[in-house]
């Protein structure tokens, strides 16, 4: 049966171009706002290297201290992460790194704006970097306060000219760094990894970072299992709740360790119940062209009125009727979806060509294609249903003199 | 009132239930300011393996009483019985399932599906049962080949002439092995030649044991029936 109710949806796909044509744009918009959105989304957050091991990662990220007459509300120190972070049980690694920030070199008489991170010896252990050349540098270096870095292969090229970058020396705000390492490049909406140079914690001027509570640091977490993260969250807490604060303004901290989802919601002020109402944005976001479909669908079918008595008569029950319409549908949608995937991959490419996003590689795969799979049927669902239920209502004599009862 | 008397069936086939039995049934259209009253107190027993020609003029009622018999409708008042069920107040999925497994369709305009092939629209009533796409097929080819049109099966209806478009309505219609064929003015589109050649069809079908009821308004096709019922104002006349 299904391989004749496909046949027929596409015999019937046929049988009125136009109707189709317009059926599909409206389907193929709808479908590849779903799919970009996807992709980027993918793009942000998905598990790419070097955050293959996001899925146990928590970040402690912002922060917020308030006292009687002040309130501060920033990333947090180094300190505040090295006395409330380590030890917490469940966590196999923690690693402390500073948000990417500007840091700027003189070549052939420009200047030349990087983004340096610093981080400690495990940043490079909990993440998997690509590395081209050369290696990380490790605990010892930091310790030493070594003027060591690994740069990503962009910088090399702007720097060393594509060559060989290993041993060589390159200066970032009046400070020259030995080049240890070089990795692939790191997308820029890579929030924990992303920089063009790494260099380590200590290799910068005075100590005063080591003793901040708010700064511009980050604490990632590498737990052993996802399980662990509820304990980790507890003793976080309980730690945070016994907090010396004397000799500060403040009374009460605030910080929570939370996956990247959450960070990134947080660094937008984005409460994660606001997640509701993104629901119903998306699903008012289809309901239009939902609606759409349906008229078109209804008119489309309503000239089919002499088939659905003939099946009537010939033994099919409403639940048949409706099987058959929703799947014609949701064929039409699956085209719609393919359309809509195949002009994704055109945006992806276009997306990454303007170098919008720096670093940015935007691509569809296989996980997209699942979630295009995934709109692409819901819609079709959606969009089919009511106006199967309604031909599938329809009196059999009625429908055979072709008009609505 | 009594059932009619059925003369003509096989004496063997005399003792079983009627194939159809409408019991003081009555259909009534209602809108919201109008009552049309289609059928009014008709008894009628039609036998197993009768042919049976309704006839009226039109707007009597006759559509609407192949529509009753083949469990389109329902009877507003009265009881219908087929084969000895009583399907009066049956569900809509027990009703569908009656027609997939009893009852073949021939209407007057054939209502075959433009975009399917021959082979595949007398396939439909074989898709609402369990049959494999293989058995669908030679049920399907046996069918056509059986009403003469063994070498059109990839044709499709827009590439036949009314007289084969009405042969595939036939083979539609039997491709299920009914026991009850309905016919809704089956020659009524048809040229007097192949008119003909489609009543000799339901007549063989007859003789091969299914009950056939037919509408027409054809005094000459209903002179080869078993029996003639005539309608008039929603009522039986004769």
């Amino acid at each position: 049966m299904l391989k004749s109710h496909l046949k027929l949806a596409l015999k019937v796909l046929r049988r009125r171009p136009f109707f189709t044509a317009v059926s599909l744009v409206g389907i193929g918009l709808t479908l590849l706002v779903l799919t970009v959105t996807t992709a980027v989304f993918d793009h942000v957050f998905a598990p790419y290297p070097p955050e293959v091991r996001q899925a146990r990662t928590l970040l402690l990220s912002f922060t917020e201290l308030s006292g009687d007459q002040v309130r501060s509300r920033s990333w947090p120190g180094y300190r505040f992460l090295d006395s409330l972070g380590r030890g917490l049980p469940g966590v196999e690694r923690m690693s402390i790194a500073s948000q990417a920030s500007s840091a700027f070199s003189y070549l052939n008489g420009s200047r030349v704006r990087s983004y340096l991170k610093r981080t400690d010896g495990e940043f490079w252990r909990i993440l998997a970097f690509d590395f081209v050349e050369g290696a990380p540098y490790g605990e010892e270096e930091v310790s030493r306060g070594s003027s060591v870095a690994v740069i990503n292969q962009t910088t090399r090229d702007r720097f060393f000219g594509g060559g060989p970058a290993l041993g060589r020396s390159l200066e970032l705000d009046g400070r020259s760094y030995r080049v240890v390492g070089v990795v692939r490049d790191v997308p820029f909406l890579r929030l924990v990894p992303f920089a063009d140079v790494w260099a380590p914690l200590t290799a910068q001027p005075g100590d005063g970072w080591r003793r901040e509570l708010l700064g511009d640091m980050m604490g990632i977490l590498l737990a052993r299992s996802p399980a662990d993260f509820p304990a980790i969250r507890a003793e976080f807490a309980s730690r945070l709740s016994g907090m010396d604060l004397s000799g500060t303004p403040y009374k009460t901290a605030y910080a929570r360790p939370q996956s990247l989802l959450d960070t990134v919601f947080e660094i937008m002020r984005v409460d994660r119940s606001a997640i509701g109402i993104l629901a119903v944005l998306f699903f008012g976001f289809l309901a239009l062209p939902v609606i759409n479909l349906v008229n078109l669908n209804v008119s489309r079918a309503l000239e089919r009125a002499s088939e659905i008595g003939v099946r009537r008569a010939f033994g099919a029950s409403r639940r048949n009727l409706v099987a058959q319409f929703v799947l014609e549908n949701v064929v039409l949608t699956l085209i719609g979806g393919l359309l809509a995937f195949a002009a994704t991959e055109l945006a992806m490419r276009v997306l990454t060509a303007s170098a919008l996003v720096p670093y940015g590689d935007f691509h569809v795969n296989l996980r997209i294609f699942g979630w295009a799979l995934a709109f692409a049927v819901t819609f079709g669902v959606l969009s089919g249903a009511w106006p199967a239920w309604r031909l599938s209502r329809l009196h059999p004599v009625d429908a055979l003199r072709g008009s609505l009862r | 009132m009594a059932t009619a008397a059925i003369e003509h069936v096989p004496e063997e086939r005399k003792a079983q239930a009627p194939a159809i039995h409408l019991q003081q049934v009555e259909k009534v259209y209602r809108t919201d300011r109008i009552e049309t009253v289609a059928l009014q107190n008709l008894n009628l027993a039609v036998g197993e393996g009768e042919l049976l020609a309704i006839m009226g003029p039109s707007g009597c009622g006759k559509s609407t009483l192949l529509h009753l018999m083949g469990l389109l409708d329902v009877p507003s008042r009265g009881r219908l019985l087929l084969g000895g069920r009583d399907m009066t107040t049956a569900g809509d999925r027990e009703r569908s399932r009656y027609r997939n497994a009893a009852i073949g369709f021939v209407f007057q305009s054939f209502h075959l599906i433009p975009e399917l092939s021959v082979l595949d629209n007398v396939e439909i009533p074989l898709l609402y049962r369990r049959t494999t796409a293989g058995e669908r097929r030679r049920l399907a080819q046996a069918a056509l080949e059986r009403v003469g049109l063994g070498s059109r099966l990839h044709h499709y209806p827009g590439q036949l002439s009314g007289g084969q478009q009405q042969r595939v309505a036939v083979a539609r219609a039997i491709v299920g092995q009914p026991r009850l064929l309905l016919a809704d003015e089956p020659t009524g589109n048809l040229d007097s030649q192949m008119g003909d050649e489609i009543m000799a069809l339901l007549e063989g079908l007859n003789q091969d044991g299914a009950t056939v009821v037919m509408v027409t308004h054809d005094p000459r096709l209903s002179q080869r029936a078993h029996r003639t019922v005539r309608l008039f104002d929603g009522r039986q006349v004769q």
